[in-house]
């Protein structure tokens, strides 16, 4: 039999793997995941707490959670757009301006491992023509 | 220019636009050599229209009113002619409820500023002439001739002021050029040095100058500035202001004093001799510290009702002239000895006019006037001559590494000795007159009633005093001209016409102009004694003309003999100097070390003061610093915590969970 403890358990557990992430990561859209897995771990908690008092209210602060989720998906995917754009990277830590003037800026001192450029698929060109490689850039 | 006496506004005009045309020319490259130009034209126009005051003086004034020719009296000359109140240019006025304190703008020219202007604008444009030459190849030559002029400008506004304080705006006026061109090569730290020391130790006189000018006019009231209104009230407030009057005069006499290098503010002449040779001529020999004696002159109508302070003044003049001339006697610079000779010929002057009161004033005002006149000319000459042989000799004035120099600067030499005749006090010669004019007027006081005893004490230091000055200026000129010819290294010796030529004028003026002024025409005395001021401070009685036959006798053996000990020990036996020298070293020595005025000076005044401001340095870095001390803490502490706000979300999320989960912890650990 499955019980209230279980889903807690579950809960916590997303909730905390999510905490890890957004504190390790840093790439911004895996923070945002990892942000998006604390909110499923408190959703999963509400559904749990509906469903051992026998009422909806928990079901109905669920739904205000993933609506407020979606809509905060959009603004900071938005968001994030902008920043890629600025710096041609999702590197949370080049985004620290806001800091003490005077301060020095925080530098990793080891670097973030390169990672591998994907070979760029080869197109299909009509028949008959030369194919032309085209240089396409990749993250 | 309808108004003639319109004259008097162009002789110190002119040198002051000249100075503003020579800073000008200084902008422009291709004119730089030509800055002389415009100076030496306006010292020349002044030198005419002084003259041409001279002359109005003399023969009073014809101009055209309405057609008609009005020929006014002889006498002095005012700029502007005053018909009624609205005549009047006023410098500047402060009202404070009734009381108002007007300064105009206002010029005269009596018999005595005459003989100043014709001293000052005539050996000035001769020393404009010679620093052409001079100054030939030094950097900064227009400055040098811009500040020149704007010295003529104020000097002579210096001497045609009616009021105390226009003269004090001259007054002022000279001591900056003064400053300026003693350290004209500023580069050098020496001669910096002696130009803050000269401004400084003069202040200390322009001080008590200005709070003398404040006291007359506190006693006097409205309008208490002008000479004449001053002047004409001198006795009534000597008998309302016993002890107030003579306090003015002793705190006017403390400008003098400044100005003119006398104890115990004489430390800064020798210094000046810093500047360009010229400078020292004209200005530290010849017109800047002759002021003090033209003061000293003007103000004869208050001095003469103060019988104390002016034997503090005769007694000053003397004491200088003493002390100064034992100082000449061991000094190997050239100029240094020319410096100080300057002194003791300006203590000198100071006798004289210190002997007005038991003297009549017009007999003693003459002398110092007269001794002004041919000094300026004799040691003008002295000046310029050193000056030559300076620029021949590689700016080299040790008398030690020259000698035998009558060969090869023939010029230089005559003139050199005409001006050292005439210092000497040798007959015929000019200085031997006004000298003996001094001497006769010191003599003469010595049989008033009172101090009768102080001023026969004071004529007997000051005869040997000739003595001294005969004897250390023949030295400068045996050692300096005679014996084997020897120069330093890198002399190149040339006479340019540029040079010789002022040489010249100045040279026969050392000779002559005593004669032909004074002794058997009496020419200067008859044109000096009828100043209003002078006439005023006699109260109308006239000098008596005769010659003392046995003093001039007296004075010409002291100056002979002067003149022969030098050549005894300098020429005839060189080498015998050292002798007496050893013989007293106490003495030499003190002499040489200039009676270690400087030293002792900085340990009464300088040190105590630099003392003062360490002081005042600490007491600044400990008290007021304690506010700085309040500010820095938080400042410190706010850098502590600073660090955390660092700008990375990451972190920051971080520190949230931490005190999230410090909180749950408390939560269940402690809380019930």
């Amino acid at each position: 039999m499955i019980s209230l403890p279980h889903y807690l358990a579950v809960g916590a557990i997303l909730f905390a793997l999510g905490l890890i992430g957004f504190l390790s990561r840093r790439n911004l859209i895996v923070m945002f995941l990892s942000a998006e897995m604390m909110l499923q771990g408190v959703a999963l908690n509400f559904v749990a707490f509906s469903r051992y008092h026998g009422n909806l209210h928990g079901q109905v602060f669920t739904l205000f959670v993933i609506a407020v989720a979606a809509c905060e998906a959009g603004i900071a995917l938005a968001l994030f757009l902008r920043l890629y754009h600025r710096k041609r990277s999702l590197d949370v830590s080049l985004w620290q301006d806001l800091r003490e003037p005077g301060m020095e800026p925080t530098v990793d001192t080891e670097p973030l491992p390169s990672v591998p450029k994907e070979e760029p698929l080869p197109h299909l060109p009509p028949a008959g023509v030369e194919p032309v490689r085209e240089e396409r850039h990749y993250v | 220019m309808s108004d003639p006496s319109a004259l008097l506004l162009l002789i110190p005009l002119l040198p002051l636009v000249a100075a503003v045309v020579a800073g000008v020319f200084g902008t422009v490259q291709r004119l730089r050599p030509w800055a002389h130009a415009p100076v030496v034209v306006a010292a020349g126009l002044s030198c005419i229209a002084a003259i041409g005051t001279v002359s109005m003086i003399e023969t009073g004034i014809s101009r055209q009113e309405g057609g008609d020719s009005v020929q006014s009296a002889p006498g002095p000359v005012t700029f502007p002619k005053l018909k009624s109140e609205e005549d009047r240019i006023v410098w500047f006025g402060i009202s404070y409820g009734q009381t108002k304190l007007t300064a105009d703008l206002s010029l005269t020219a009596d018999h005595l500023t005459g003989i100043m202007l014709l001293v000052i604008t005539f050996v000035g444009l001769w020393i404009v002439v010679f620093s052409i030459g001079y100054m030939r190849d030094s950097p900064g030559y227009p400055r040098y001739f811009a500040i020149v002029s704007l010295f003529l400008a104020a000097m002579t506004l210096l001497v045609l002021a009616d009021n105390f304080l226009l003269m004090y705006a001259g007054w002022e006026g000279v001591g900056l050029c003064s400053y300026l061109l003693v350290g004209y090569w500023h580069h050098k730290q020496s001669a910096s040095d002696a130009a803050r020391k000269a401004f400084l130790v003069t202040r200390l006189g322009d001080v008590g100058l200005i709070l003398g000018i404040f006291v007359l006019w506190m006693m006097v009231g409205r309008d208490g500035f002008g000479y004449a209104r001053i002047f004409d009230l001198a006795p009534q407030l000597a008998e309302a202001y016993p002890t107030l009057f003579p306090t003015a005069c002793l705190l006017i006499l403390c400008g003098a004093v400044g100005k003119s290098a006398q104890i115990p503010l004489f430390v800064w002449l020798p210094d000046a001799m810093e500047g360009p040779t010229p400078v020292s001529a004209l200005i530290h020999a010849a017109t800047m510290v002759t002021a003090g004696v033209y003061l000293l002159a003007r103000c004869t109508a208050l001095f003469a009702l103060a019988p104390g302070v002016q034997l503090t003044v005769a007694s000053i003049g003397v004491s200088t002239a003493l002390v100064a001339a034992f100082i000449a006697l061991t000094q190997h610079d050239l100029k240094r000895v020319l410096a100080y000779s300057t002194v003791s010929q300006l203590g000198f002057m100071f006798l004289a006019v210190g002997c007005a009161g038991p003297v009549l004033p017009a007999v003693a005002v003459t002398a110092a006037i007269f001794h002004l006149f041919t000094h300026a000319f004799f040691k003008a000459v002295l000046f310029l001559s050193a000056g030559s042989v300076m620029h021949s000799m590689h700016d080299v004035i040790d008398m030690r590494q020259f000698s035998g120099l009558r060969r090869v600067l023939p010029v230089t030499h005559l003139t050199f000795l005409a001006g050292a005749l005439a210092l000497a006090g040798v007959p015929v010669f000019s200085g031997f007159w006004s000298k003996d004019s001094i001497l006769e007027a010191a003599l003469e006081a010595g049989r008033s009633a009172r101090f009768g005893f102080a001023y026969t004490i004071l004529f007997g230091v000051a005869l040997a005093t000739a003595l001294m000055t005969a004897f250390y200026t023949f030295r400068a000129y045996y050692r300096t001209f005679w014996g084997p010819v020897s120069m330093p290294h890198g002399a190149h010796p040339h006479e340019p016409w540029v040079m010789t030529l002022p040489l010249i004028v100045f040279g026969i003026g050392a000779v002559v102009a005593g004669i032909i002024a004074e002794p058997f025409t009496h020419w200067f005395s008859n044109f000096l004694t009828r100043s209003p001021v002078i006439v005023q401070a006699s109260g109308g009685h006239t000098v008596e003309h005769h010659l003392n036959w046995a003093l001039m006798l007296g004075s010409t053996a002291v100056a002979l003999a002067g003149v022969g000990l030098a050549w005894y020990l300098y020429q005839s036996r060189p080498g015998s100097a050292e002798d007496v020298a050893a013989a007293a070293p106490r003495l030499y020595y003190l002499s040489l070390n200039r009676l270690y005025v400087d030293e002792i000076y900085n340990i009464l005044f300088v040190q105590p003061l630099t003392l003062l401001a360490g002081i005042c340095r600490l007491i600044e870095a400990v008290v007021f610093d304690l506010v700085r001390l309040v500010a820095t803490v938080p400042r410190y502490l706010a850098d502590v915590i600073r660090p955390l706000q660092n700008g990375l979300v990451q972190f920051y999320a971080l520190s949230m969970i931490m005190g999230v989960a410090a909180f749950i912890g408390y939560l269940v650990l402690f809380a019930r």
